[in-house]
């Protein structure tokens, strides 16, 4: 491995741009994800960084269970994050529908099955530590050595 | 120039620098007191099936056989939401989660469960099939079978005198085996909960 490399591994680790969306989520989660950003957890610090830009990303954060309308839309807002990416569902709802997957209503769960997701973050809502520590843990996984995995 | 001096010295400091190279705030625990996923204890789990029936969650929680042939909850992650009404609901503490035993400890608070079952004798035609699959029926008097006409007068119900009789709705767990046997949904068990607190 390089010396550029290698700096390229410490800079990324520091330097971790989020997106999120919400799929249709009861906002519990999405509340919890605004919790990262106030002074209690201070997700800056880390060097995780919340834009709503796709084009931006390198992790893209999904809340909820998966409304039929999002079925085209997803997959597009996927394909403008560019390389290297990766998805991460936050709570109960993208893996299982939770609260709204029960008879009559329109939800699709689980995210998986519509774009490749990499980890999953079970609660309802998960702890905004547990959010933090799964980002940290993941983003080194996915953008280590990006260049040389081409 | 003094201030530019004291500036110099504000930067030069190896704690200025620590803080504004590093993490500030302290590592990402958890509380101690957090509720989070139930958690074993190692109480032998007794097979009443009350964490399962509180649940509020479809698919969170499952009684299975582990690898000793004990029965034990399995939580599924993704399904459950943490609201901790399984471990109050355990008569037995085989789960537990934050603080909430030794909350029900000093508060002397737990939840009662009782099991009322009604038949619509309009409907029932005394086929007999919930009797014969009630797991206590079978339990009490294994002869029980076809008709569900058997002599014992300690099962929970049976067909006697071309009805339908419930004898000892004490002794119901709750199971619901009955009501999903009935092929005209003739029995239906109600589940009733109560939250309940000692005062002495
Ligand atoms: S997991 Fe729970 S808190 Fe999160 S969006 Fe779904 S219902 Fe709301
Ligand atoms: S904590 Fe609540 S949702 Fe989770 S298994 Fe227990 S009763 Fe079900
Ligand atoms: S609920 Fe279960 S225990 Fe009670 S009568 Fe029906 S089958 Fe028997
Ligand atoms: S299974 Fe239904 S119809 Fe048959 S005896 Fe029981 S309550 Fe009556």
């Amino acid at each position: 491995m390089g010396i550029i490399q290698s700096i390229k591994n410490k800079v990324r680790q520091r330097s971790i741009h989020v997106c999120y969306v919400n799929v249709g989520s009861c906002n519990g989660c999405d509340i919890e994800i605004l919790a990262c950003l106030s002074p209690r957890y201070d997700i800056e610090q880390y060097g995780i960084y919340v834009h709503n830009n796709p084009r931006e990303a390198d992790i893209l954060l999904i809340t909820g269970a998966f409304c039929e309308q999002w079925e085209d839309k997803l997959a597009d807002l996927w394909e403008m994050i560019p390389e290297p990416k990766a998805a991460i569902t936050i709570g109960n709802c993208p893996v299982s529908g939770c609260t709204f997957n029960r008879r009559g209503s329109f939800v699709n769960p689980p995210v998986s099955k519509h774009i490749p997701v990499a980890a999953s973050i079970p609660g309802c809502p998960p702890r905004p530590t547990e959010i933090i520590e799964t980002i940290l843990q993941l983003a080194p996984l996915v953008f280590k050595d990006y260049e040389e995995k081409k | 120039m003094l201030s530019i001096f004291c500036y110099i010295k504000e930067f030069l400091r190896p704690e200025w620098w620590k803080k504004f190279l590093f993490v500030k705030t302290p590592p990402l625990v958890k509380p101690d007191y957090f509720r989070d996923y139930p958690h074993l204890t190692g109480n032998e789990c007794t097979h009443e099936l009350r964490c399962m029936m509180i649940c509020p969650s479809p698919g969170a929680i499952e009684i299975l056989k582990n690898e000793d042939g004990k029965w034990a909850p399995v939580i599924y992650k993704g399904h459950c939401i943490r609201c901790g009404l399984c471990v109050e609901a355990c008569p037995d503490n085989v789960l537990a989660s934050g603080r909430i035993l030794e909350q029900n400890e000093t508060d002397n608070t737990s939840f009662l469960a009782s099991y009322y079952i009604n038949v619509n004798d309009a409907l029932c035609m005394k086929c007999g099939n919930c009797s014969v699959a009630c797991p206590i029926n079978k339990e009490i008097d294994p002869q029980l079978a076809y008709n569900a006409t058997s002599s014992s007068n300690n099962v929970i119900m049976r067909v006697k005198g071309s009805k339908l009789t419930i004898m000892h709705p004490e002794k119901c767990t709750g199971c619901k085996t009955c009501e999903k046997t009935c092929p005209n949904n003739a029995i239906t068990v109600a589940r009733v909960i109560e939250g309940d607190q000692d005062d002495d």
